[in-house]
């Protein structure tokens, strides 16, 4: 169907715009002593031609102008629908006439139909102006629904990180794990299981958080801790772990599991590039009315950058915007051979009493 | 260099002390094996290997510093056999391209690793050696190089390529100046052309590659040819297609 059907005021806009080429035709055809008969023939007329006119809307559609298809090659086919149409306008008119005629009031357009030509002319060129017309409403109507596409992908790939990040397992972090335990199986069954419970710990705190819309900052401190002992398990001495937080701040509620990708950053792109390894230092406090986070650990300045951190980063910036709008500061900085992130969000509103 | 004629030398490099207990585990079953060293890193493992000629290497690929690949290519055809062990199956295909007898995921079983020696044991008893260029191809897996590894017997420089001022060709040999130093390198110089950014470095003359960014200016000399003078007035001599290459990057 014709898609300005759809709508009940662009299709009385697209009638009401045919009435200016009527009321020209008037002029044009009109004299001093026909303005009555030129109106009622013309006006009406025009009208009629604009429904007409709407069946260039299957003829663009058919013949589609960009560019594979340039505007040549569908011209016999164009220039024939306008003939057509104006032959068909020529019909028209002739059978308005006749409704005219015969009904009893003092109009008599039939001598109108004494310049057929006239007529046929004026088909063509309203159907000729109506294909540009449909060609330009095409496309615009095809660049809004690319756009409305562009906005539903753009919320679709937002809502599928989102959902990475709650499934959050790094498959290589749980195979080098499971390869730890395998190890310690035989020489350490004690440790292989210490391991396991490890393991199990965390993966039902990243499971049962996926529900979970927010949680306190000590609940989340827990979670990276667990995370922190397993890859401690692998790097044995080399990864040392510092986490504190002032009361009020580990009283604070946060997205679920945001600092767990900065945590996992500097486990896997600072520490473990690092042959002495090092510490990861975790803070919470508060400050100035925010709740102040940040995560540091030494980093080597020779560490292949290839693939990066920053899918982690994107990650929690995401989600810090998705949070909190626009009231959050998030800043990665490295100096001195320390690599540091930092987050600034505003306290959750009944929190302060706690 | 094995002891005896069955008794394969074996040294297994891997940052997870985990890891390494896992395959002492799983040798210990195979008498013909004999693990030499275990190593933590990259420089243990060409240290080791400089010291005990290996016979099979069981290498990490995700290690501090020196990447597993990385250590192959610095052990060149001195590395007879090696398995690749990692929690990552992406890089399957480049352990393939260099020629790597197995490629074990981690969490492996002693069955499969038994499969991998019994493919090590058939690859040493051909002899074939690892193609050392092909190495060199690899490891890059079609990004620029970002850093030059050169080994002096059992030391490994690591130099960052934007440290690198100029690279003259010696013969059979390369040899990198950086930081007021030179590095010889076994490594011909089209070779190490086409692994950097033809953007950065630029071959202005059959013996000489040059890192733009220490071009100071080009002088013309008597003879209508021209000198390159750096920044720490070092003078390079430019060929006639040097000068064209030069001269359309300049341009752009």
């Amino acid at each position: 169907m014709h898609p300005i059907f759809t709508n009940g005021k662009q299709l009385g806009l697209y009638i009401f715009g045919y009435l200016p080429i009527g009321a020209v035709l008037v002029i044009g055809f009109g004299h001093a002593d026909t303005w009555g008969t030129a109106t009622a023939f013309f006006l009406p007329l025009t009208v009629l031609y604009g429904f007409l006119g709407m069946t260039a809307y299957f003829v663009c559609r058919a013949f589609p102008i960009n560019q594979h298809n340039l505007i040549w090659r569908a011209l016999p086919a164009l220039a024939m629908a306008a003939l057509t149409a104006g032959a068909f306008s020529v019909g028209i008119a002739w059978a308005w006439a006749a409704v005219l005629e015969s009904l009893t009031l003092n109009v008599h357009p039939k001598m109108y139909l004494e310049q057929p030509w006239t007529l046929f002319a004026v088909g063509v060129l309203l159907f000729g102006l109506s294909i540009a017309f449909h060609y330009a409403l095409i496309a615009s109507l095809e660049a809004q629904r690319s756009e409305s596409q562009m906005l539903e992908s753009k919320l679709l790939v937002r809502d599928a990180e989102l959902k990475a990040l709650r499934a959050q397992l790094n498959p290589h972090f749980l195979f080098n794990s499971l390869n730890s335990v395998s190890a310690l199986t035989a020489s350490d069954p004690a440790g292989a299981r210490h391991m396991c419970l490890l393991l199990a710990d965390f993966l039902r705190d990243t499971l049962r958080l996926g529900a979970a819309q927010r949680i306190t900052v000590r609940e989340e401190f827990i979670v990276l801790q667990r995370y922190l002992a397993i890859e401690q398990v692998r790097l044995g001495s080399r990864l040392s772990v510092d986490c504190t937080g002032s009361d009020q701040a580990l009283h604070e509620t946060i997205p679920a599991l945001l600092l767990q990708p900065l945590v996992e950053n500097a486990v896997v792109h600072g520490i473990a590039h690092r042959l002495e390894g090092g510490t990861v230092s975790i803070r919470a406090e508060i400050h100035d009315s925010a709740l102040v986070m940040s995560i540091a650990n030494p980093a080597d300045a020779d560490r292949p950058r290839g693939q990066g951190n920053g899918f982690g980063l994107n990650l929690v910036r995401q989600r810090l915007q998705a949070y909190y709008g626009a009231s959050y500061v998030f800043a990665a900085s490295e100096a001195d051979g320390l690599y540091r992130t930092e987050i600034h969000v505003p306290l959750a509103a009944g929190d302060l009493s706690a | 260099m094995s002891e005896t004629d069955d008794t394969l030398t074996v040294i297994v490099v891997d940052d997870e002390s985990p890891a390494r207990l896992l395959v002492r585990e799983y040798l210990a079953v195979h008498g013909d094996m004999r693990l030499v060293a275990e190593c933590a890193n990259g420089f243990e493992a060409v240290k080791a290997a400089n010291t005990h000629k290996p016979d099979l290497l069981i290498l990490d690929v995700q290690m501090p510093k020196l990447d597993g690949f990385e250590v192959l290519e610095l052990l060149g055809s001195e590395a007879r056999a090696v398995i690749f062990t990692t929690a990552f199956d992406s890089y399957a295909l480049r352990a393939f391209n260099v020629h790597a007898v197995d490629y074990l995921l981690k969490p492996y079983s002693a069955e499969r690793f038994a499969e991998a020696l019994a493919l090590a044991r058939a690859r040493l008893r051909k002899a074939e050696p690892v193609p050392a260029r092909e190495l060199l191809e690899t490891r890059r897996d079609g990004a620029p190089l970002d850093r030059l590894l050169i080994r002096d017997r059992s030391n490994v420089h690591v130099i960052p390529i934007d440290d690198v001022d100029y690279v003259e060709s010696q013969d059979d040999y390369i040899s990198i100046r950086a930081g007021g130093k030179s590095y010889l390198k076994e490594q011909a110089i089209s070779d190490l052309e086409q692994q950097l950014s033809p953007k950065a470095f630029v071959r202005i003359h059959r013996r000489f590659l040059l890192n733009l960014s220490r071009l100071a200016k080009i002088e013309l000399s008597e003879k209508e040819t021209r000198i390159a003078i750096l920044l720490d007035r070092t003078q390079l001599p430019i060929s006639r297609s040097g000068y064209v290459k030069l001269r359309a990057i300049l341009d752009n």
